[in-house]
């Protein structure tokens, strides 16, 4: 009997917690991990974020000299793994988390890119703030070593292939 | 790494405790071994020849009184053309993982069944066979136990040649039924399940009542596989599995991951900075204290006691709201990764922990001095639910249900990881082997943990939180062990190429627990039958390794219209009669 | 007249008010869990949901499709019979023993229709709702009876008007106290709602009904509720014994919410019984209604 008591005086003790979301605002803390979005006036189109990705839902591709960045965030799991691999900050988690809708397409979050062509063979093959951001990390290094920038800053992946093997090939005959 | 010969040649008193071991083994079943590896003090691979595996099994279980952990079935028919079986061990005395591997040819994949010794084995050895398709000879009940009833019967889903995304053709076939004793036959049969007010996941249990007492039970799972260990072959690498670690389970998730990386770490041979260290463990035991007070929640909603359900879940929330300005989640916290985790506390938060948890200390206090004095519900728990210490041992029972059966094992102290090693403290063991003894263990333990959470935020070490792993070399071994709320959380890893394990494989508590509850169930009363399976805390989705939606199967996706609904639940509800 | 007026407030009362007093009954629940609750008046939103919901015909056959109209219609007539303000509305046409079969009506239409559903569930539930009636009806009739010793008539309105001359004797407290003790079961609230038991057997007896029928059983539950509490106000709780009518009801409407709080609280405070250990716990309670009506034999 006194056991009832006490149960009850604990619950006549506690106030009513619970609160009236959704007629009331509930924040989320600054830490959380809401819906992700990316900044286009920052995103490079590295893919940093689509190699970390664990569902894939960042997707990278391209038709001529547009790259798109396509995030559907529909079944993210809001890691925030590509918020902390983003080397310029593009790919934040906001504190949001109220994302339920009627139209996919309010989960899907696009940036497209100029991408920049091979100077060899000519396909578009990295974005232009790609280049931009490897030129600017890479300039000052080589200005100091040599005095023009590395050919293959400007070439695509098979063409830079085809390069460093005509080169070594040449070595080689060379001796 | 130690070879047998090595260890041999080595003096007695210098000897450590698996060499010890080691030595023993070799002396009694020279031949039967073929290798052994100890790459750590605390684990213990050997390879043993499957011819002799029953003897093994009966030194290791009944002389060495290992405890079996769980099977581990991997293909490597493309490696070596073997398929591998292995049974892991706990020896908890010696605080030892030992591992014995048996190789199976692929052209005879039969191994020599263990479940004669280890009652515990049944399950591990059903779940090989159906996965790996390697049977065990002389098995008691060599029914389907993971895979779907209409899953065809030549598919193994974890050979390496059957692909992540394979899709069987959908059949009609009834669930096998286990053989019904005469008394069964005659007794009413009460379904419970799969779909049942009080079990929170899917989970088909079959009664067996004479009035309104249970004489047997039958039970049919693994609703809820969707094979995600699979899925660790060719599409997640070791840095995204955590994330898919932490989904397996809506309450101990961060166990899940925290298992897997130490898992990882183990095998890479990776240091972990100490900071890290404690950061996991203070959010594992946050964890604990928020499971042990959701658990008391719901025992108390299964006895229809609404009111400590709701108070004791007003008690938790702080921790949730807590949890969730740390890591950015109130349960997914998404903090860890092989090496270290992602976020660090910072003094504020540290503050905020002691606030919180000492308010839930005097709360939960009072609430459980209230509920332990309670006439009625000691009436509903006490001799309810019942497991022997002898039949906890023969199940390998671990956690909470094991300590209130008397059988005194706690990962935190046998296996002391994170910064277990460093901390005082006393597991919480009973001897009533019933409900309300494990309503005590875990009371205690909740009180154990805030303990825990000062004694190590009182010490927490300054410094990095997070050491890249780098690359893992292949074939490679480790064993996570930690001290899930509903008992011992177990993950292999096993590593291969490609930045991804060969194999994964999970083992949560519930997995031996649910095979004790028909133990628990008999001679019991109808209206009990919830408890108990409450008691256990089960985690059906943590046994059955839930979750993954793959994106291809939104196109083969089997949609029934309301109609066919209906009629298949009127069709079943004429079965029932 | 004034029998007629306060029969058709009495089925007022029971058909109308009583989902009202289920969502008084529900903030009280929400209070003791530290929640807010749905509103008073979300139990006429449930009733209203479940009015317009798909029967899913859980089973087809007569019993099963006429127990929510009977069980509905004999708390209807239950409630014609419940005195209100020390007046019985249909005081001429029955006493109190045909007010007791009445109310015993309705669970035996419920155990019925569980029985008709073919449920497992069901049968489980049936026969604790049967175990129930046997050991809480012969408390109430015992109670009542014991009054009507006092009275020396069978008839409502002597039996409720004999305490309010005479005062409590101490026959009257005890079967007071014992009718008390039984209404929880009556009421199916925890600790004794084995046979409802959702945890256990997914509401037993209705765990086929849908739609209409299951809405009916529900309003039938709820007014079942509001005319027992009414029944044990006016009969053990007259005090005090006012001069105008209306003061009388309204009193008695006061006097209803108060122990219907109050049986709710109980409710909140225990776990859910076993059927075999409410079954002893009965038995006493039996003994203990026994002795009053033993009391009221010799007078005191």
């Amino acid at each position: 009997m006194i056991s009832k008591i006490k149960e009850a005086l604990i619950c006549l003790r506690a106030p009513r917690v619970t609160f009236r979301y959704p007629l009331e605002p509930m924040p989320a803390p600054a830490r959380f991990r809401g819906r992700p979005t990316i900044d286009g006036a920052k995103c490079i189109g590295c893919g940093a974020c689509a190699a970390v990705c664990p569902p894939r839902l960042i997707d990278i591709h391209g038709e001529g000299t547009t790259r798109t960045v396509e995030l559907n965030f529909s079944r993210c799991t809001y890691c925030a793994r590509c918020q902390e691999v983003c080397p310029v900050g593009a790919m934040q988690c906001t504190t949001d988390f109220e994302t339920a809708t009627n139209d996919r397409a309010n989960y899907s979050v696009k940036v497209e890119l100029a991408a920049v062509a091979c100077q060899s063979c000519g396909t578009p093959f990295i974005t232009q703030r790609m280049q931009q951001k490897l030129m600017a990390e890479f300039q000052p290094a080589w200005m100091q070593q040599r005095n023009e920038l590395p050919e293959w800053l400007s070439l695509c992946q098979s063409c830079r292939v085809e390069k460093t093997g005509m080169t070594m090939g040449r070595n080689i005959k060379n001796g | 790494m130690t070879t047998a010969q090595v260890t041999m040649t080595t003096a007695p008193e210098t000897l450590t405790k698996a060499q010890k071991i080691l030595q023993g083994i070799q002396e009694k079943f020279g031949v039967a071994l073929i290798s052994a590896e100890n790459p750590r003090p605390d684990r213990l691979f050997l390879k043993v020849r499957r011819e002799e595996i029953r003897p093994i099994t009966d030194y290791v279980f009944n002389t060495l009184k290992g405890r079996m952990v769980m099977s581990i079935g991997t293909d490597k028919t493309p490696v070596d053309g073997h398929y591998e079986v292995s049974y892991l061990y706990a020896l908890d005395a010696e605080g030892i993982a030992l591992n014995l591997k048996e190789l199976v040819p692929e052209n005879d994949p039969v191994v020599p069944s263990v479940a004669g010794i280890v009652t515990y084995a049944n399950w591990n050895e059903r779940e090989v066979y159906d996965l790996l398709g390697v049977k065990a000879e002389g098995h008691p009940d060599p029914r389907r136990l993971v895979l779907a009833d209409d899953w065809p019967d030549d598919v193994f889903p974890l050979r390496k040649s059957v692909p992540y995304n394979f899709k069987p053709p959908v059949r009609d076939v009834k669930p096998p039924m286990r053989e019904l004793t005469e008394r069964e036959k005659k007794s009413t049969i009460v379904n419970v399940g799969p779909f049942f007010p009080t079990l929170e996941e899917a989970a088909s249990f079959r009664l067996f009542v004479e009035g309104e007492r249970i004489i047997g039970a039958d039970y049919r799972g693994f609703f809820a596989h969707r094979g995600i260990e699979k899925l660790t072959d060719n599409v997640l690498d070791y840095n995204q599995i955590p994330f898919m670690a932490e989904r397996i389970c809506g309450i101990c998730g961060f166990v899940h991951s925290a298992c897997y990386c130490m898992a990882v770490e183990h095998a890479a041979e990776a240091e972990v900075p100490p900071r890290a260290q404690y950061i996991r463990a203070v959010m594992m035991e946050l964890e604990r204290i928020h499971s042990h007070l959701l658990w008391l929640g719901l025992a108390a909603h299964y006895l229809g006691f609404d009111t400590v359900l709701m108070q004791s879940w007003r008690i938790r929330e702080p921790i949730m709201w807590l949890v969730e300005a740390i890591t950015g989640n109130r349960k997914t916290y998404g903090l860890n990764l092989p090496g270290g985790v992602r976020r660090d506390f910072t003094n504020e938060h540290c503050d905020k922990i002691l606030e919180v948890i000492a308010k839930i200390e005097k709360e939960a206090g009072e609430l459980v001095a209230a509920a332990a004095e309670d006439h009625t519900l000691k009436m509903r728990l006490v001799d309810v639910g019942r497991l022997t210490p002898e039949d906890a041992r023969l199940l390998c029972c671990v956690g909470p249900t094991a300590r209130a059966s008397g059988v005194n094992i706690d990962a935190r102290k046998d296996f002391p990881y994170c910064a277990f090693p460093d901390l005082k403290f006393k597991p919480a063991v009973q001897h009533t082997n019933d409900i309300w003894g494990r309503l005590l263990v875990r009371a205690e333990e909740t009180f154990t943990s805030i303990d825990l959470v000062r004694q190590m935020l009182a010490r927490l070490p300054e410094g990095e939180i997070m050491a890249p792993v780098g690359n893992i070399p292949p074939w490679r071994e480790g064993v996570g062990v930690a001290e899930a709320p509903r008992g011992e959380c177990v993950h292999y890893v096993e590593t291969g190429h490609d930045n991804r394990p060969y194999r994964w494989r999970v083992r949560a508590a519930t997995y031996p627990q649910l095979q004790a509850v028909p133990y628990m169930l008999e001679g019991m009363h109808v209206a009990d039958f919830p408890i108990i399976v409450g008691s256990i805390d089960p985690c059906f989705s943590c046994t059955e390794r839930l979750i993954t939606v793959d994106r291809g199967n939104a196109n083969k996706l089997r949609i029934y219209e309301k109609k066919d609904l209906l009629a298949m639940s009127r069709r079943r509800t004429q079965e029932l009669r | 007249m004034r029998s007629v007026l306060v029969g058709i407030f009495n089925l007022l009362f029971a058909l109308a008010a009583a989902p009202l007093l289920d969502g008084i009954l529900r903030q009280v629940k929400a209070r003791l869990h530290s929640r807010r609750g749905p509103s008073i008046f979300q139990t006429y939103l449930d009733l209203g949901k479940l009015m317009v919901k798909d029967d899913q015909a859980g089973a087809n056959n007569t019993i099963f499709s006429l127990t929510p109209i009977v069980c509905f219609a004999s708390v209807l007539l239950a409630a014609l019979f419940i005195p209100m303000g020390g007046v019985v509305p249909l005081g001429f046409a029955g006493d109190t023993l045909v007010l007791m079969y009445i109310l015993t009506m309705g669970p035996l239409c419920v155990c019925l229709g569980g029985m008709a559903s073919g449920s497992p569930y069901a049968y489980v539930g049936v026969s604790r709702e049967i175990m129930t009636l046997m050991v809480v009806e012969p408390v109430m009739v015992m109670s009542l009876i014991a009054s009507a010793v006092k009275a020396h008539s069978l008839m409502l309105v002597d039996c409720i008007r004999q305490p309010l001359g005479a005062g409590p004797s101490l026959s009257f407290i005890i079967c007071g106290v014992a009718f008390f003790l039984a209404l929880q079961p009556e009421v199916a609230k925890v600790p004794f709602d084995q046979a409802e038991a959702e945890q256990e057997i997914m509401e037993g007896p209705l765990v086929e009904y849908s739609g209409r029928k299951l809405a009916m059983l529900k309003w039938s539950f709820y007014s079942k509720q509001i005319v027992l509490i009414t029944l044990f106000t006016e009969w053990f709780l007259p005090w005090p014994a006012l001069e105008s009518l209306p003061l009388r009801m309204a009193c008695t409407v006061l006097k209803v919410l108060v122990v219907a709080a109050l049986v709710e609280v109980i409710a909140q405070v225990f776990p859910r019984l076993k059927i075999n250990q409410s079954m002893r716990y009965f038995v006493s309670v039996n003994a203990f209604a026994l002795s009053g009506l033993m009391l009221a034999v010799i007078g005191l």
